[in-house]
C-alpha cells in the first residue's frame, strides 16, 4: 500500500537528517512504517486517534529496543525516527490557527487534543520501556545464532 | 600508570559529545563511568544533566581531579551517538590504550557529518511524505517539497549565523505558513493547511519528547524536565510561527481568508 511506502520514505528521510548511520537507514524506515501501520490500523477499528497513538508508540518502541538489541545500536536511533510519524504537527497547526480565527472553543478543543496525543505518546513509550532490557538482548543472542548457523 | 586526569578528560570529552548530540542522561553516565572503571579508576563521582557534566576522582586522595562541562543543547546526530557508544565498548573490552582512544575521539569529532544537499534534501523529502500521509494529495506533496527545501536551507543559514533555537522555530515555520498561503492566494488551488502541517513536521520537537521521557522514566527528573520544557516552547513557537503568518495575512486580505 502506498502508505506503507511513504511512511517509510519519509522517516527514512528523517533518518537522514539526524544522521543515522547510514546501514541503519532501511531499519529505520521499516520501524516508522509499523509504528504508522499499528496507528491507522487502531483508526480504522474506531479507538480514537489518542489510543491509536498510544498502541502505535507502545509497538515502535517494543521494536526500536528489538532493533537496538539486534543491531546493537542505540534504541534512540530507531526510537527518534520512528516518533515522527506520530507526533501531533496537524495537532499544534489547529490549534494555532482556531486561536487567530479566533474560534476558542475549537482552539480549545484542538489544544486539549494535542496534549492528549503526547500524553499517550508518553504512555505508549513508558509501557514500552517497562520490559527489562535483559529480554531484548536475549533474543537479540537468539536472533545472531539463528543467523550465523541457520 | 597514566594520569588520572588524562582518564577524566577523556571520559567527559566522551560524554560531552555524546550529551550534545542527543544521549540519554542514564547513557552519558553509564558510559562516563565504564570509561573511568576501564582505565582503573574505582573511586569517581559523575553527574551528569541536560547541559552539563560533572565529575570528580579520587576525592581523598592527594591527586583529586575534577572536571566540569557546560553542554549547550546542540544538534541531534544520533551518528555520534553511535560512535561514542562503539568506542565507550571498544575502551570497555580492552581493546584500546589511552592514546588510541583520544586519537578515535579525534577522528570522530572532525568527521564531517552529512553534506548539506543531503539535508536539505532529506528535510523537503519528509515534509512532503508527511503532508501525503495526513491527507494531502500529490499536487500539494510536491509543494510542499518545495516548501521543506526553503525551510532546511532558513535553517541552515541560521544556524551558521548562531540565531537563538526560539527565533529559528518562529521564522522556520513562520516562512513554511507565509510561503503556503502565498501560493495559496495566488491561486494555486492547494490545499494550504496539509502542506503548512507537513512542512512544520520537521521543527516539531520529537527528539526532545522521546529523550524527555527516557529521562523522567530513568529517574532524572532534573534532566527530563529540562527537555519537556524544550518540548512545550518548541510547541508553542511553531504555534506562534505558525498563527503570526496567518495573522498577517488575514490584516493584509481583509479578513476573509477561507483555509
Amino acid at each position: 500500500m502506498d502508505q506503507i511506502l511513504v511512511s517509510m520514505a519519509a522517516t527514512m528521510a528523517f533518518a537522514v537528517l539526524f544522521h543515522v548511520p547510514r546501514s541503519e537507514y532501511l531499519l529505520c524506515a521499516v520501524n516508522g512504517a509499523i509504528g504508522w501501520m499499528v496507528y491507522l490500523f487502531c483508526v480504522s477499528h474506531d479507538t480514537g486517534i489518542t489510543i491509536a497513538s498510544m498502541w502505535a508508540t507502545l509497538v515502535l518502541t517494543l521494536v526500536a529496543r528489538l532493533l537496538s538489541a539486534i543491531r546493537k545500536m542505540p534504541g534512540t536511533v530507531f526510537l527518534v525516527t520512528g516518533i515522527f510519524t506520530l507526533v501531533p504537527g496537524a495537532g499544534i497547526y489547529y490549534t494555532s490557527y482556531y486561536l487567530i480565527m479566533n474560534d476558542l472553543e475549537q482552539c480549545m478543543a484542538k489544544g486539549i487534543e494535542t496534549f492528549k496525543i503526547a500524553g499517550a505518546i508518553v504512555l505508549g513509550m513508558i509501557f514500552g520501556l517497562i520490559l527489562p532490557q535483559s529480554w531484548f538482548n536475549q533474543i537479540g543472542k537468539i536472533w545472531k545464532n539463528y543467523d550465523t548457523h541457520g | 600508570m597514566v594520569e588520572s586526569k588524562t582518564i577524566l578528560n577523556l571520559a567527559i570529552s566522551v560524554g560531552e559529545i555524546l550529551l550534545k548530540s542527543g544521549g540519554e542522561i542514564y547513557r552519558v553516565q553509564e558510559t562516563v563511568s565504564r570509561i573511568l572503571e576501564a582505565y582503573g579508576i574505582e573511586d569517581y563521582h559523575v553527574f551528569v544533566i541536560t547541559n552539563g557534566i560533572f565529575a570528580t576522582v579520587y576525592e581523598q586522595r592527594k591527586d583529586a581531579g575534577s572536571m566540569v562541562r557546560y553542554v549547550p543543547i546542540g544538534e541531534v546526530n544520533l551518528e555520534r551517538v553511535a560512535q561514542m557508544n562503539q568506542l565507550s565498548r571498544e575502551i570497555c573490552e580492552k581493546n584500546c590504550t589511552i592514546t588510541e582512544a583520544y586519537e578515535k575521539l579525534e577522528q570522530y569529532r572532525n568527521a564531517s557529518g552529512t553534506n548539506n544537499r543531503s539535508l536539505i534534501l532529506a528535510c523537503a523529502a519528509g515534509s512532503a511524505g508527511f503532508c501525503y500521509l495526513l491527507g494531502g494529495r500529490p499536487y500539494d506533496s510536491m509543494v510542499c517539497f518545495f516548501l521543506g527545501i526553503l525551510l532546511e536551507v532558513f535553517l541552515l543559514l541560521a544556524a551558521r549565523h548562531h540565531a537563538s533555537r526560539f527565533i529559528m522555530n518562529i521564522m522556520g515555520s513562520a516562512l513554511v505558513t507565509t510561503g503556503s498561503l502565498i501560493l495559496y492566494v495566488a491561486g494555486a488551488g492547494i490545499l494550504s493547511d496539509k502542506i503548512i502541517i507537513g512542512g512544520i513536521i520537521p521543527l516539531v520537537p520529537g527528539v526532545a519528547l522521546t529523550t524527555g521521557i527516557r529521562d523522567l522514566f530513568s529517574g532524572d527528573y532534573l534532566s527530563g524536565s529540562i527537555r519537556m520544557i524544550d518540548a512545550l516552547l518548541t510547541g508553542m513557537c511553531i504555534a506562534i510561527g505558525v498563527g503570526g503568518a496567518i495573522k498577517v495575512f488575514h490584516l493584509l486580505w481583509g479578513g476573509t481568508l477561507a483555509l
